[in-house]
């Protein structure tokens, strides 16, 4: 992984300083709260519904077990034992004291990490594939070019005060576990004519009130010019984006406005007149970089386990973890392991200090100390040798991690919902509960094969509830919390937007309404191997809606 | 006595802007629109005029002038304002504007490390600001990763970077 130099050191330390002094002066009344609020905001403070949130960045979702240590250590020390996991690969706190988080964020550098720019009108954490570098299917690792860009983002003095939030999101592979297409910028590596490396960038894609999914605007850009063009593309941004209404102010509604091809020949022209000035990235940082994520020391080993499917281990449960929450590895003798932060009765993507510090300490004992976050709300140890695995499941089974439903109807995303933000109209985390309790048969959930839900406690979308195989959408209705439902969209590609099947439904109806959809759904699919996405686009949303709305529509 | 940052110290403020009374020690600064609809017109304009640019000015407008113009204030009316940022580094790297450069408005010493590499060599920040305490902000960073327009800020950078 990354590991800093003197610059990163003393840059994160200077950061740390100034914001510690920018809280000292709202503390004593210098600054109003106003004035407070960008500057807070651009180092992922909220100040939320009972107390204030702090949204730590992990770049690319990657983490060492030292710094999981620390995060163990935060949740610890400044609040209340446990974090939570983001849909952008970063960890939440939510009750820290406003005036401890300047010794929150020192204790986050001394272990090379910090909350720069995960809020506010900036450039946010860069995202990518959380199995970036083991995924047999990638062109390259995606990473060095994530660090490059953190870099080059990182207190970007022109770029720091946008007319929003602006997200960029990296895959190097065709399945797309990053979501790109539903991000400001997507970037994607690509071959060249010659086999080297560039990339394809999308930009104007986002959820929020306002779903799009990014059109296309460069097929290939050479390796050299990566900053310079993400340089055009926000220099357009920051200058023509829309500052007068914060719900039209995102890149999409640039780009939706001027037409992709308008947009495109701006940034074109941006990006031509501005090679003087802009960065260009020598084969040799990238050759630095690259050094950094060079693959891990991986013993010479047999593939011969696990026997997924064939000879028994006797232990059923074992056998449905390992259909369920591995993945091949890339190398032989390997396999990625997913720890399920998706257990019936925790909020999802919640884990405790006692969990993360036993995480850590099995990462160094079978995966090279490394554990990776996903964008869906689980964590990952990527290098696992096989001949571990049934060690492995034996001790995040006894720390209550290994729920065998990664990819099913129980692997939900979601916001924290009412029960923390101050944006919310309903709750999500009960509403995810009442799932979990409806459906906590997993051979039922078996059959049902993989099926993605994400659920929003509000329009902003934060559960990415537009892109969810179904989608839950919490609004308040006259002080109640009803639910939009959403089916058919998706996050790999090709992205998918889902269609609301009509009139939300009160709370206590959700889990019905997920079970009528599902009833259709194995009455109409084709064979055991149609996906319920692949089924609503194959049949419409139609015979959807006439069970879903049925008269008699009884309570759960 | 209003006063702004000028390259690290506190000066007297010497612009006069739209409305406000002639007073010693003063210049006009008239705003680009009027500017260029003079030099549309045909007006004679004698080199070392001033300038005010709002964020939806279009730099690229003035940059065959840039030589009649020995000071150029950009606004920043709100919070969180970010348009200012751009058109310094335009204005400085790519239409080579040598005079001097200010940002004016709703701008704390939070933001004077950015504006100070954006190319900005005078700062006249919100009222009630602290100028002297502010002067240190100039140094908040000794590194950076980027590139820009770094006369007035010294960082270090990596070697070989990006």
């Amino acid at each position: 992984m990354y590991r800093y130099d003197q610059i990163d050191r003393t840059l994160v330390n200077e950061r740390v300083a100034q914001f510690r002094d920018q809280t000292r002066r709202f503390l004593a009344g210098e600054l109003s709260e106003d004035e407070f609020r960008p500057l807070r905001l651009r180092n992922g403070l909220y100040i939320q519904r009972y107390a204030p949130m702090l949204r730590v960045s992990i770049p690319y979702g990657l983490l060492s077990s030292v710094q999981l240590r620390m995060l163990a250590h935060i949740a610890r020390s400044y609040d209340r034992d446990y974090g939570h996991f983001t849909t952008r690969q970063n960890i939440q706190y939510n009750w820290p004291a406003l005036e401890r988080v300047p010794d929150i964020l020192a204790d986050l550098a001394s272990v090379e990490m910090h909350a720069i720019q995960t809020s506010g009108n900036c450039i946010r954490n860069i995202t990518a594939d959380h199995l970036a570098g083991v995924a047999p299917d990638e062109l390259a690792d995606p990473r060095p070019y994530c660090e490059i860009i953190r870099q080059w983002a990182t207190l970007h003095p022109e770029f720091s005060y946008l007319p929003r939030k602006f997200k960029i999101a990296v895959t190097a592979s065709p399945a797309d576990r990053a979501a790109v297409e539903v991000h400001d910028v997507g970037v994607r590596l690509k071959a060249g004519p010659d086999g080297e490396i560039g990339f394809e960038i999308l930009a104007g894609g986002g959820l929020g009130r306002t779903p799009i999914i990014g059109k296309l605007i460069r097929s290939f850009l050479p390796q050299a010019d990566l900053l310079a063009y993400l340089e055009a593309i926000l220099r357009v941004y920051n200058r023509h984006g829309r500052r007068d209404n914060i719900h039209k102010a995102r890149i999409k509604i640039l780009l939706r406005t001027l037409g992709a091809e308008e947009f495109t020949r701006q940034v074109e022209q941006e990006f031509e007149a501005g090679r003087e000035f802009a960065p260009q990235l020598t084969p040799q940082a990238v050759e630095r970089m690259r050094g950094y994520f060079a693959p891990p020391p991986y013993l010479k080993l047999e593939d011969a386990t696990p026997a997924i499917g064939g000879a028994s281990s006797g232990s059923p449960a074992y056998e449905s973890w390992l259909r369920y929450n591995t993945r091949r590895h890339k190398v032989p003798g390997y396999r990625v392991v997913f720890v399920s932060l998706k257990k019936h009765g925790e909020a999802p993507g919640d884990i405790s200090g006692a969990q993360m510090d036993a995480l850590a300490l099995l990462a160094d004992r079978v995966s090279f100390g490394m554990v990776r976050a996903t964008h869906d709300q689980n964590l990952v140890l990527a290098d696992v040798p096989q001949s571990a695995l049934a060690e492995v499941w034996r001790e995040l089974d006894a720390l209550g991690l290994a729920t065998a439903n990664i990819g099913t109807l129980t692997d939900m995303i979601c916001c924290p919902g009412l029960d923390f933000c101050s944006l919310a109209n309903a709750g999500s985390i009960d509403v995810a509960k009442q799932i979990h309790a409806r459906f906590d048969d997993l051979d039922y959930l078996y059959d049902l094969g993989p099926i993605e839900i994400k659920m929003s406690g509000c329009m902003n979308a934060c559960g990415h509830h537009h892109i969810g195989h179904i989608g839950i959408l919490g609004v308040d209705k006259h002080g109640k919390e009803w639910y939009q439902i959403t089916i058919g969209g998706s996050s790999a590609a090709p992205a998918a937007l889902g269609e609301v099947i009509g009139p939300s439904v009160p709370k206590e109806q959700v889990s019905e309404t997920i079970a009528r959809l599902l009833e259709v759904y194995l009455r109409e699919r084709h064979g055991d191997d149609e996906r319920f996405v692949d089924a609503v686009r194959r049949i419409g949303i139609e015979p959807f809606q006439e069970r879903v709305y049925e008269t008699n529509h009884t309570p759960a | 006595m209003r006063r702004i940052i000028r390259r690290r110290e506190l000066v007297a403020d010497d612009a006069r802007y739209g409305g406000e009374e002639a007073a010693a020690g003063t210049r006009r600064v008239r705003p680009a629109a009027e500017f260029i609809a003079a030099l549309g017109a045909g007006h004679a304009i004698a080199a070392g005029a001033a300038i005010l640019v709002g964020p939806t000015d279009e730099v690229e407008t003035l940059a065959p002038h840039l030589g009649l113009l020995d000071l150029i204030v950009v606004e920043f009316p709100k919070i969180g304002e970010g348009r200012g940022f751009s058109q310094a580094r335009l204005l400085r790297q790519r239409y080579r504007y040598g005079g001097e450069l200010r940002a004016r408005g709703e701008l704390k010493r939070d933001q004077l490390f950015f504006l100070a590499r954006c190319g900005f060599d005078s700062f006249d920040l919100a009222p009630g600001e602290n100028l002297e305490a502010s002067l240190g902000a100039l140094d908040a960073f000794s590194v950076a990763y980027q590139d820009a327009s770094d006369e007035l800020v010294h960082v270090q950078r990596r070697p070989n970077p990006a």
